[in-house]
């Protein structure tokens, strides 16, 4: 089956693959070491010592943290977001677009959704500033939990590594 | 073989993106193919190598043939290529203002085109690629043309000299226009066009400009766009290439017009004004040249098969018609140009095969190793295991001589990567292995050949299968195995069969215009006239354009011979037929009469009797103008027959063979020593330098005075 070299994960991870090549790794199954060596990737780029389980999304990770072996919410700045089993959106500065005036600020006058009927919430980070996630719900939704992924059975299951420790 | 008694009469090239293949044939109907490699920098050069390297076979020179050529055709995918890398010419485009990102945005359609149907499924695979124009290149003037024709807000000229301007500053090499519902009214473009050009003569540019009205007058402004964007930002290159090939030939001493292959069949002048539907013409040959074979031997309905490195491609001539795609895509653009209907999967020799390793089955493709064979040739640097490293393992193709031997294959590399790609993994032996593999492209193949015929309705019983390609004969067996053909035909020359084909084609223009022609039911004499009046005025400016191209070759109206044609429809369905006109003008209620009583005879052929709908009311959806010239065709070969016994120096010894289960020794035989009248029963392989044709037990092959072979069951 096909694989993949660390360097050629890394360079899908930023972006820099040619189309074809991007292409052809999705249409093919996965390789197997894929996961592993993603994750060892993005080990790589960040600061601190914990170890990733998953990622959240390009600045935020579920990390098993080096001494209490919790799993928790962490930006790639190191500030913790709660619980790996909480949302951590909870956790974030939240700005809210509710307000035409807000709204044009992105979206040329009449372009943009009416204020009572859709806002925008922007989901930053406390320490590093950092944009994580923006949603776009009717004003009086609650806060949207996104995904609560089932880490047991992806590493056990589907990519067939051990699970690392956890405390929580 | 060296007759100076025959000229040398006919040339076809085939430049592909690595080898460059010339076909020659003789007065007599003798060929020779030469192969070169190709050079994208400098094509001329590679087309004389490859001439040489053919008539080196018969002892000639190149300055001796080429005066005693009568025609030459071209085909090749530099064009293609320059689409597909964005390597063409700076196009500013000048569209309704408002509409200035249609081309951007394109069609839905256009992000998964020459995709498998399970990347289809798979939405993120989908993408779009760069456009032809950038935004930047891209102006909107104000005006509007609606669907009826009429102006609806008129041309606000100064906005054209400013969109004009701002072009030029910004460098543009070539300008294209394209309104909305130009191809009904096409006045606004073509002033436009005249603004453009007095600008460019102020300011001493010679740059062309395209008009999508008198280019491309369709509907569906994507495909009229991006049709007329093509001719500017592809084709006007490929001229200037065309032009160094033809003077090239001129100064070795050619005295005929290059001609080029095109995609609604025919050949046209590289000094054609609408070049862009040369875009793409390999495959097409292969079907020309099996209608050519067709007429002359007397089969009227033929299922064309061509497989080779990347692709299995299939077409049907049916009543000695191919039928034309009105709207298809090339280089994933929806385009207005007409093409040879062809069916393509992406399967070939070169077909990559692997485990998947959740099913634990075997998987073909979608991808190939293309030129580079497989595990078997080193050189190529292929690790991955294809269709010929099974073929070579399996003693169907000789290591010794592919390409003549050229390339020198390696069994033992590729039966290693068997073994631990495919064997292993799946707890076969290497021969189960590659042997599995070999059955399942077979059966895909006969899938597709089966519900391509069925799919139109037609039965195999009622076809000749004609099957060629350099790596086709190897499959012939395996893919027409059962379908019940009424004749499976391999031409000799199966490698080169496409270059034979294009030599072969028509000197011809095709030009098409929509038209709206709307005749219900209960419609009164008036309407019909006046129908047929609208028919006529369509057909008059398209022969004013086929002619035109005729003249650019020195060629006089009257040697012209237009065949009108016309795109039917019953009223309120989706589909419509493309019929050759059985009158040559129309003016009355009668004519009316007999155009329709031919759309119904064509309808009943191609549905069936009891789907005619006349209650429905028939509408003309467009019109279709083909002008033919007569030029020198190549002769279909003619050898007497020798007897069924092949000559003794026709025998190449014996080979070990894997064919279901069990190794037998097949014979071998070199096909250029075969006579006519020859017949082989198998196990036998038929060698050739580009193609082999493989004969299992239980088939037989005889060789007719054509050098066809025949294939069958026994």
């Amino acid at each position: 089956m096909s694989s993949y070299s660390k360097k050629e994960v890394g360079d899908l991870v930023d972006g820099r693959l040619p189309f074809e090549t991007v292409h052809r790794m999705l249409s093919m199954p996965k390789d197997q070491e894929r996961f592993s060596l993603y994750l060892e990737i993005l080990q790589e780029r960040v600061s601190w010592p914990d170890k990733i389980i998953l990622a959240r999304g390009p600045h935020l990770y579920i990390v098993q943290d080096k001494d209490s072996k919790k799993w928790v919410n962490k930006c790639s700045c190191g500030h913790v977001m709660g619980e790996y089993n909480e949302n951590w959106k909870l956790y974030a500065n939240i700005f809210v677009r509710n307000t035409e005036a807000l709204l044009n600020e992105l979206q040329p006058k009449l372009m943009a959704p009416h204020h009572e009927w859709q806002e925008l919430r922007e989901f930053i980070c406390p320490s590093c500033g950092i944009l994580h996630d923006v949603e776009a719900p009717v004003p009086w939704y609650p806060i949207i939990n996104e995904f609560e992924p089932d880490i047991d059975t992806f590493y056990k299951e589907w990519v067939k590594i051990p699970l690392p420790e956890r405390a929580n | 073989m060296n007759n100076l008694a025959h000229l040398v009469e006919v040339m076809g090239i085939d430049a592909g993106g690595t080898m460059t293949d010339t076909f020659f044939v003789r007065a007599d109907g003798e060929f020779v193919v030469g192969k070169a490699q190709s050079n994208p920098n400098d094509e001329a050069s590679a087309v004389m190598e490859s001439s040489g390297d053919a008539l080196h076979l018969w002892g000639r020179k190149l300055e001796e043939v080429y005066p005693e050529l009568v025609t030459a055709v071209y085909s090749g995918t530099a064009m293609l290529n320059r689409v597909v890398q964005r390597k063409g010419m700076k196009v500013g485009l000048i569209v309704n203002r408002g509409m200035e990102d249609f081309h951007r945005m394109g069609r839905g359609i256009q992000c998964y085109l020459g995709y498998s149907l399970e990347d289809r499924l798979h939405l993120n695979t989908h993408r779009y690629d760069e456009p032809l124009v950038p935004a930047e290149r891209t102006v909107g003037v104000t005006e509007r043309v609606d669907c009826h024709g009429d102006i609806v807000i008129p041309l606000r000229e100064k906005e054209a000299v400013e969109a004009t301007t701002r072009l030029l500053d910004q460098g543009a090499q070539a300008i294209a226009i394209v309104f909305l519902h130009a191809h009904k009214n096409g006045k606004h473009e073509r002033r436009v066009a005249e603004i453009a050009r007095e600008i460019l003569a102020r300011r001493g540019s010679n740059i062309p400009v395209f008009t999508s009205v008198d280019y491309y007058p369709t509907r569906k402004e994507s495909h009229r766009s991006n049709t007329t964007i093509l001719e500017a930002y592809a084709a006007e290159p490929s001229r200037k290439t065309l032009l160094g090939i033809s003077d090239r030939m001129r100064g070795v001493g050619a005295k005929y017009d290059l001609r080029v292959m095109a995609s609604h069949g025919g050949t046209i002048s590289w000094k054609a004004k609408e070049l862009a539907r040369t875009l793409v013409s390999g495959p097409i040959g292969g079907v020309i040249g099996s209608k050519f074979l067709g007429e002359a031997l007397g089969y009227d309905n033929i299922a064309c098969s061509d497989i080779g490195g990347t692709s299995f491609d299939m077409a049907l001539i049916t009543k000695g018609e191919f039928a034309i795609q009105k709207d298809p895509n090339m280089a994933r653009l929806l385009v207005s140009l007409p093409l040879v209907a062809m069916d393509s999967v992406g399967a070939g020799a070169g077909s990559f095969v692997r485990v998947d390793p959740y099913s634990q089955s075997i998987k073909l493709g979608p991808d190939s190793a293309g030129y580079r064979v497989g595990c078997c040739w080193e050189e190529g640097g292929i690790d991955t295991v294809t269709v010929s490293d099974c073929h070579v393992v399996l003693g169907y193709l000789n290591p010794d001589n592919f390409l003549g031997g050229a390339l020198k294959l390696n069994v033992e590399r590729a039966r290693q990567a068997i073994k631990t790609q495919v064997a292993d993994p799946l707890g076969l032996t290497v021969e189960k292995a590659a042997g599995g593999v070999i059955e399942i492209l077979d059966q895909s193949l006969r899938g597709h050949l089966r519900s391509m015929i069925n799919a139109k309705g037609y039965n195999p019983l009622d076809f000749v299968c004609f099957s060629y390609g350099g790596a086709g004969p190897v499959h012939t067996y395996g893919y027409t195995e059962g379908l019940g053909f009424k004749d499976v035909i391999i031409p000799a020359w199966a490698a080169g069969f496409s270059a034979f084909g294009c030599a072969t084609a028509e000197f011809e223009y095709r030009y098409d215009k929509s038209v709206d022609i709307a005749v219900p039911p209960s419609a009164s004499d008036g309407t019909k006239t006046a129908s047929c009046v609208t028919l006529q005025q369509a057909w008059d400016e398209l022969a004013e354009k086929v002619i035109e191209e005729f003249r650019i070759n020195g060629f006089k109206p009257e040697d012209v011979i237009l065949k009108p044609g016309f795109s039917m429809q019953y009223l309120g369905q989706l589909n419509d037929l493309e019929i050759d006109s059985p009158l040559g003008t129309v003016s009355s209620v009668e004519d009316w009469n007999r155009i329709v009583e031919a759309f119904d005879e064509t309808y009943a052929r191609v549905y069936a009797r009891a789907a005619r709908s006349p209650e429905l009311g028939f509408g003309i959806t467009g019109a279709i103008m083909r002008g033919i010239v007569a030029t020198k065709k190549p002769k279909v070969p003619m050898e007497p027959e020798e007897g069924p016994t092949p000559p003794r120096d026709s025998e190449l010894g014996s080979r070990p063979f894997y064919q279901r289960g069990v190794w037998k020794i097949a014979k071998l035989y070199s096909m250029e020593a075969l006579r006519a009248g020859n017949e082989i029963a198998g196990p036998a392989v038929i060698e050739s330098p580009a193609t082999t044709l493989v004969v299992p037990e239980g088939w037989s092959t005889r060789l007719d005075s054509h050098r066809l072979f025949h294939l069958r069951e026994v």
